[in-house]
């Protein structure tokens, strides 16, 4: 039998206490357990992205991190940006701009460019294409992405 | 180019807040309550013939529910091409023989993905190994192991719709030689244009596979409803009615028992129209043991089972006078179709259908085989042959115009194709802006000013510039069934409209621009459409999203859907407005009004009622578009015969490159297309698929490349498969060219497709023109380009 262990999350805001076999990991969890579906698969290898999550703030690949290792941290995902039904200015602009296509990539492009304003609200062109060199896109060539992302800068909104 | 209220606005997506809030589903996401999980045993060697299975220790696992092996399937055969003259060739699981590394041999259905896997490793198989084959070249020589050596006999699936090509007797036998493909076409006098040529020039090219890496790997969901006796599937797809007849014709079930049901569709790229073995033995599964069960591929199996681009070796010929203009062309194709024919047929006529809607070449030769490998199937990849063929082409072309001294840009105008134009085949160019596009491009990269000009690599530094341009063009449908696209506008009470639609938006935004067409000739506004698309039991028929024909049959059908409803609104609203003619009412924002008295109008709402109180109709439009309006069949792929599309896109490409002359890195800096989409349905989508394909160009011309080794696959993953990453993004220029195409609705046709064939030559001539170099041979790479500078430079 695998070993399980007991787990307490804050996902989008809320207390999760779960229990969780050691050996899963946390984008298995959040697409099978929590049905947060907005977090993808997509090489399960940590090379594309599509799995991104913020874990205390910071992006990573919930496909190679074990739910375990999340214990007592806080994870945010696609479905905590915006109340249910409307949508939060990043997803707008990314609509508006042509940045999503088949939109596999879009949840995690989405959330690298939610932690890169956070951080660096006036972001140029040189630090957007860095912010979102870990999230694989096949369908944009990224062109629409990074002009979504400029249109969100500071910046341009002044 | 004439204004319209909706269509031509880049407005946002329809599908884009279900994608930006994480709530379309995709395949990958359903889940039905008592599913299993299914998992496929694959061939480790690349040809071997299967002495046993012994799979009791794999279902003595607790927790498996189900294995099967070839021995049960053994009657079933299907193909993406299937005709007497190359009659199918797939099984879903391998009944005594395997054919290259990842071929499937065993399905394993249990409780949980990790018991099927586990399942899976308790299977024994004993082999024994056969000789294999993995260059083309090899394979077609005499005493090399034979892959396909079977009888096969044709049961074409076209055959019941009466447009089957009857086989002639005499005909060599398919699999001979390993040749699994083959295409011959010839007009005018080839060896007479060559006698009359000032000047004879031949090159020959090297393309390696490419993977199509969509985002969402492959999967696969089926329940049987054993009640009613009805197949239920979820599949990732591009096409939901041609999977439905594969699925009817393995299974032996009627059509009307299968249901595909709606799935988001994360990427396809051509990869996903294949019948797969996976999709079979889910739904086989689900109908033998009575549960749901899903099957879904990891990132390897992808990259290995799922079709790669052909790899090709290429000779091109050409005969011209002193002035530039084409007299001959002589083009020889041989690709690798890997261990079973997948498209080879197809595609080795596609590098003819690629080859010829581009110059106007009075003497003209092509041959081409597709050829039996134990490599990796391949299969459509998006432009299917034209970056092959373009590729090749333009480099060869570029290079000729630096032998004679001439403008590249100046030779092509000279020999490119305009509208009127009538091919060899009978199709007519309508609409050809390729001219237009040429000097476009040529412009938007700065041509006179950026270009060399027959450069050597002297007297520069590390880092040296150079331009190229390239051309290309594609269809816009074909007849392939099920030869056509229908729609249905059904009107609501409150006045706005749901589309039924059988096209799948793959990411290239159909839902949107289908929605537009419809809003449009209605005269409602885009908020006031729903769309149902994706379903075969909701849906009327439709191509699919393949063969680049969505905008221009799907978007005629449903444009003709949308004034067959908007005859109707009239009707309803002449009698309220007293007017007798309908020809005096326009449309616009949900109201009917008088177009001399605009003042005057009544509501859709109002028109609406009135057709169900005085005669019962709710309003409903049909429309309907056959894959090509001027014939009933598909052309014949051996010798180019026949009608072929009803439109050809066009495209003109231009790379400005930097290459490290100390490293042999390339470095794309600027990307310019100019495309000839007819007219631009949605100007921010149509972007979109220029950059898409653009992008995907310039990574398979400078990193993309399938690594193989004796039939094994080396680089399964994005971490050694090297596709674009935001980093590579050159400097990005579109234009838009619009020709109008008469056939199209408000004058649409291709966009998603060509665009990938042109960048890849324009790389190749832009690396040239920075350094006096030239590779002919794609990925352009450190290890190709390097020592070749070392050998100019040094």
């Amino acid at each position: 039998m695998m070993m399980k262990k007991n787990i307490h999350l804050e996902i989008n805001g809320e207390i999760k206490d779960l229990t969780v076999d050691v050996n899963r990991t946390l984008l298995e969890v959040l697409r099978e357990d929590l049905n947060l579906t907005g977090t993808k698969k997509g090489c399960n290898q940590g090379e594309c992205g599509a799995c991104t999550v913020l874990l205390d703030g910071k992006p990573v690949s919930s496909c190679s991190l074990l739910a375990v290792k999340a214990d007592g941290k806080s994870i945010f995902t696609v479905e905590g940006l915006a109340p249910e039904g409307q949508l939060h200015p990043i997803q707008q602009t990314f609509n508006e701009k042509g940045a999503i296509q088949c939109g596999f990539c879009t949840p995690g492009m989405i959330l690298v460019t939610k932690q890169l304003l956070d951080s660096n609200p006036s972001p140029d062109e040189q630090e957007i294409k860095e912010a979102i060199s870990g999230n694989i896109c096949r369908c944009t060539g990224y062109v629409q992405i990074i002009d979504a992302i400029k249109a969100l800068s500071d910046v341009t909104k002044k | 180019m004439k204004e319209y209220k909706i269509v031509g606005k880049g407005l946002p997506r329809v599908d884009g807040p279900a994608k930006a809030t994480g709530k379309a589903g995709y395949t990958v996401d359903v889940h039905l309550p008592g599913m299993l999980y299914g998992k496929i045993l694959r061939s480790p060697y690349p040809h071997a013939r299967i002495i046993s299975i012994d799979t009791g220790e794999a279902e003595k696992l607790p927790g498996v529910k189900g294995i099967v092996t070839g021995k049960e399937l053994h009657n079933v055969r299907y193909a993406f091409v299937d005709t007497p003259r190359y009659p199918a060739d797939e099984q879903p699981l391998a009944v005594d023989r395997v054919r290259y590394i990842g071929d499937e041999v065993a399905v394993v259905a249990a409780e949980s993905e990790a018991i099927a896997e586990k399942a899976v490793e308790l299977i024994k198989v004993e082999y024994e190994i056969l000789p294999p084959v993995f260059k083309a070249e090899e394979a077609m020589k005499e005493g090399a192991p034979l892959i396909h050596d079977e009888q096969l006999e044709g049961t074409s699936s076209w055959e019941q719709w009466g447009v089957a090509q009857k086989k002639k007797s005499g005909e060599a036998k398919s699999g001979a030689n390993n040749i699994s493909g083959h295409s011959r076409v010839s007009y005018g006098d080839v060896e007479q244009g060559f006698k009359e040529a000032d000047y004879i020039r031949e090159d020959v090219f090297d393309l390696k596979a490419t993977a199509h890496c969509p985002m969402e790997p492959h999967a696969a969901v089926a329940n049987f409803d054993a009640v009613s006796g009805t197949l239920h599937v979820w599949l990732s797809t591009q096409g939901i009615f041609l999977k439905r007849f594969f699925l009817s014709k393995t299974l032996k079930i009627p059509t009307a028992k299968i249901r595909v049901h709606h799935t988001y569709v994360g990427g396809a790229f051509g990869g996903k129209i294949d019948l797969f073995p996976y999709e079979y033995c889910a739904a086989y599964l689900a109908m033998k043991i009575k549960r749901p069960v899903k099957i879904e591929l990891d990132r390897e199996e992808v990259f290995m089972t799922t079709r790669q681009r052909h790899p090709m070796t290429i000779t091109v010929k050409t005969g011209l006078k002193k002035d530039g203009a084409i007299l001959a062309q002589d083009i020889r194709v041989i690709a690798d179709n890997g261990g079973y024919r997948g498209s080879g047929p197809v595609v080795v006529f596609l590098c003819h259908g690629f080859s010829y809607p581009i110059y106007n070449i009075p003497n003209y030769r092509y041959e081409g085989f597709s050829v039996y490998t134990n490599n990796p199937i391949r299969g459509p990849q998006r432009g299917h042959g034209a970056p092959q063929i373009r590729f090749s082409l333009d480099s060869h072309i570029d290079l000729i115009a630096r032998d004679l001294g001439l403008d590249p840009v100046e030779m092509m105008l000279k020999n490119v194709r305009v509208q009127g134009d009538v091919l060899p085949n009978g199709d007519v160019l309508n609409s050809c802006g390729l001219s237009e596009c040429i000097e476009g491009a040529a412009r938007a990269i700065g041509w006179k000013e950026k270009r060399r000009q027959f450069s050597t690599a002297e007297g520069d530094g590390r880092y040296r510039r150079g331009v190229g341009i390239s051309v290309c063009s594609m269809f816009s449908g074909a007849m392939y069934y099920p030869f056509a696209s229908s729609a249905v506008v059904k009107l609501h009470d409150d006045g706005s409209a749901t589309l039924f639609t059988g096209a799948q938006d793959i990411g290239q935004g159909s839902y949107t621009t289908l929605s537009q067409v419809l809003a449009e000739e209605l005269g409602i506004c885009l908020e006031d459409v729903h769309v149902v698309a994706g379903d075969t039991d909701l849906c009327p028929i439709d191509l699919g999203s393949f063969l680049s024909g969505t905008a221009l049959v799907t978007g005629s059908a449903v444009k003709m859907a949308a004034a067959d409803a908007r005859r109707q609104v009239l009707e309803g609203a002449a009698e309220l407005l007293g007017v007798d003619d309908i020809n005096e009412l326009d449309t616009r924002e949900k109201k009917i009004f008088a177009r001399k008295e605009p003042e005057r109008y009544v509501t859709f709402q109002q028109a609406i009622q009135t057709g169900v109180l005085r005669k019962g109709n709710p309003v409903i439009g049909i429309g309907y578009y056959k894959g090509y309006d001027k014939t009933d069949r598909y052309p014949s792929l051996a010798k180019g015969k026949g009608l072929f599309t009803g439109a050809y896109g066009f495209a003109a490409q231009a790379a400005e490159v930097e290459v490290d002359t100390w490293t042999g890195k390339v470095r794309l800096v600027k990307a310019v297309t100019f495309h000839d989409c007819g007219y631009p349905l949605n100007k921010t989508i149509v972007e979109g698929q220029i950059h898409g394909c653009a992008s995907m160009g310039a990574g398979q011309a400078l990193s993309e490349e399938i690594y193989l080794q004796k039939g094994q696959l080396f680089n399964p993953s994005f971490l050694t498969y090297r596709l674009p990453i935001s980093t590579d993004t050159p400097e990005s220029v579109e234009g838009i060219v619009a020709s109008l195409e008469p056939s199209g609705p408000f004058g649409a046709k291709e966009v998603g497709e060509g665009s990938v064939a042109g960048i890849l030559g324009a790389i190749a001539n832009a690396v040239h023109d920075a350094t006096g170099v030239r590779i002919k041979s794609l990925p352009i790479t450190p290890d190709k380009l390097l020592p070749a500078l070392l050998e100019v430079l040094v």
